[in-house]
């Protein structure tokens, strides 16, 4: 199976943010870019069917900006991918959802793909678009919200299982498709250090911008903030549970007033 | 103009460590030190992960790092635990010297099999009657045909109870005195070789300490690394290329404390203001985080002098004494930071300063450093 993961550099949780000087993006000058959330699962998604699955090869890709682009391939590469392949953009900011997945499509088209994996939005924008996006333009079918991916070989068909408010799915579907992951449901491994090593030889191959891309209907930023600061919260100094139990009885009796 | 910069590969490498720090190390810190455990899950893993093996070449099966490289990431292992970086340390240690003088023949014969599934290993030099005179070793090594008999008594050895393969330092001729020693690999398996218990410690308590016997242990002449009488040559070759980790294990030590105070600073109100407020707080703060930069950087310096193959013994005692120095200080007024708190076990901040405790000592006692430091300082001007 040709299975291709489609992942995005987002900010590191652990780094301190800020917006821009002109207020409309988050500063991306020290900010550690990482692969991680959905694309982390979504890579470790297609990690396990190619195990599972022999002869299987899985292809990584991503769309953006150096050098933070060039680091979520290699990660990916460290991590047991196969080829990976890098959309070049112009420095600076990320591309648009839209823009992203018509730079997607296009590499994703040149190369042989059975099954297409995304997460199901990146861990910065939250957007949630690239995949349905992505789908589109391949047109072929896309599943959300998918977790436990299994590809049944005697009826050559992909079963999953989609996570909603309502309960759990079991669906199966044909290939070609795209699918885009939930977060969390396997245990992502972690790279190894002598892959990690190899992974810095490993080849990029890197597919130029598109040379006159549509001007009209994409998005812009016009403003970014951080969330305020949280303020209110007590922390109660206690010996024993029983004496924090007590002095948050009283807190809560006599403070909030939740109870007379 | 000098870079300090990390490369992407040495970020990336560090990213791992500090990973594996903080996710697997640090949560079972407290624990084992009360409970003085030797977390052998925790190694298993790290040597999973390529984190055991750092020194030894990649043909060999270990990891293959540069002294830079080991050091970013001994400096993170200790950020999660001192004592657990201890026993990687004290394992890469013991593992130096057949990489130093071992034939190709014994590279392959001991480290091949050695590296290709867990092991620990630990390095035998320092005797009861003290670890700083070599000169004086009463462990001896008889030859017997083609064999030796070794017979003598080694202390304080770190992974005693849990190495599989020991580097022992034996005299094959005591009235040589340091010329008489001589460097062999012992398998713990030999016939004659007992570890005594545990040793109580006051830090590093996730790392295993014991005595080993050697009694009329028959050692062949082939695991005889380097020709007799060149022991003390090699173990001191050996520090050379170990004490700059040290540097960086102490380093790890003074940033997870500087941390913890200046979390802890921000948090704690007296007066009615946080104490980070007071300037009596901030001008620890101030010094304490100059002291974890210049022990990170002389580390940094000393690991890249090496690794351009000077022998950078002046820069490594520089490294090694500063950092375990500062790592001892900085530890301290963590505590002071704390106040009250910082006394109590049930803070992270005391573990730190007994665990800091011993960088000033081990792998040459800060004096025996100061000593090598003013040697090296004079001779620039005989």
């Amino acid at each position: 199976m040709e299975i291709v993961v489609c992942v995005k550099p987002v900010p590191d949780a652990e780094t301190r943010l800020r917006a821009a000087a002109d207020g409309t993006t988050l500063d991306i000058e020290a900010v550690k870019f990482v692969l991680t959330g959905y694309d982390e699962s979504a890579v470790e998604q297609a990690l396990l069917l190619k195990e599972a699955n022999p002869g299987s090869k899985v292809h990584v890709v991503s769309a953006g900006p150096p050098p933070r682009t060039e680091e979520v391939l290699r990660a990916s590469l460290a991590l047991g991918c196969d080829l990976a392949t890098w959309v070049e953009m112009p420095p600076g900011v990320a591309p648009d959802p839209i823009s992203a997945a018509r730079a997607l499509a296009r590499a994703v088209s040149a190369m042989p793909h059975d099954l297409i994996l995304c997460g199901k939005n990146a861990g910065d924008d939250e957007a949630g678009v690239v995949a349905g996006a992505l789908a589109e333009l391949l047109g072929v079918p896309d599943h959300s919200a998918v977790v436990d991916l299994r590809w049944d070989a005697a009826s050559s068909r992909l079963r999953f299982q989609r996570s909603t408010e309502a309960g759990m799915e079991t669906w199966e579907a044909p290939l070609p498709c795209v699918v885009a992951l939930q977060q969390a449901w396997n245990d992502p491994r972690t790279a190894k250090l002598p892959s990690i090593l190899k992974s810095r030889r490993l080849p990029i191959a890197k597919v130029p911008p598109e040379a006159a891309p549509p001007a009209a209907g994409t998005t812009r930023p016009t403003k970014f903030e951080l969330p305020p600061p949280r303020t209110g919260a007590k922390l109660i100094e206690f010996k024993t549970p029983e004496e924090a139990a007590q002095k948050l009885v009283k807190l809560l009796k006599e403070e909030a007033k939740v109870f007379p | 103009m000098p870079d300090f910069s990390l490369t992407p590969e040495q970020e990336s490498l560090r990213d791992l460590a500090r990973k594996f720090a903080r996710t697997e190390m640090a949560p079972h810190a407290a624990e084992c030190d009360r409970t003085s455990r030797f977390p052998e899950e925790i190694y298993r893993k790290a040597y999973d992960l390529g984190l055991l093996n750092l020194n030894v070449p990649a043909e060999y099966g270990g990891s293959g790092l540069g002294l830079f490289e080991q050091c970013l990431i001994v400096e993170e292992l200790a950020y999660g635990c001192g004592g657990m970086t201890t026993t990687v340390i004290a394992h890469c240690l013991a593992l130096e010297p057949i990489l130093l003088d071992g034939t190709p023949e014994q590279k392959e014969r001991f480290l091949k099999p050695f590296c290709a599934e867990y092991h620990i290993a630990a390095f035998a030099l320092t005797e009861p009657s003290g670890g700083s005179d070599p000169g004086s070793m009463r462990t001896l090594a008889r030859k017997d045909g083609d064999h030796y008999l070794i017979s003598g008594e080694k202390c304080f050895i770190s992974n005693a109870p849990q190495a599989s393969l020991y580097l022992v330092f034996a005299s094959t001729d005591p009235t040589l005195r340091h010329k008489g020693v001589t460097a062999f690999v012992v398998p713990r398996s030999a016939e004659g070789v007992t570890v005594g218990p545990d040793e109580e410690k006051m830090g590093h308590r996730a790392s295993s300490t014991a005595t080993i016997r050697f009694d009329n242990v028959r050692v062949p002449a082939s695991d005889r690394l380097g020709a007799e009488g060149t022991g003390f040559s090699l173990a001191m070759r050996t520090l050379d290329q170990t004490r700059t980790p040290i540097g960086a294990l102490a380093t790890g030590i003074a940033q997870a404390a500087l941390d913890h105070a200046a979390a802890y600073s921000l948090k704690r109100e007296t007066f009615g203001k946080p104490i980070s407020e007071h300037q009596a707080i901030q001008i620890k703060l101030a010094n304490m985080v100059q002291a974890v930069h210049a022990a990170r950087l002389l580390t940094w310096r000393s690991a890249w002098l090496i690794d351009r193959g000077q022998k950078g013994t002046l820069e490594s005692s520089i490294a090694k004494c500063f950092a375990s120095d500062a790592a001892f200080a900085v530890a301290d007024e963590a505590i002071q930071t704390f106040g009250g708190y910082g006394y109590m076990r049930e803070y992270p901040v005391e573990k730190l300063l007994r665990d800091a405790k011993l960088t000033q000592i081990y792998e040459g006692a800060n004096e025996i450093q100061r000593i090598v430091i003013a040697r090296e300082l004079l001779r620039g001007y005989g």
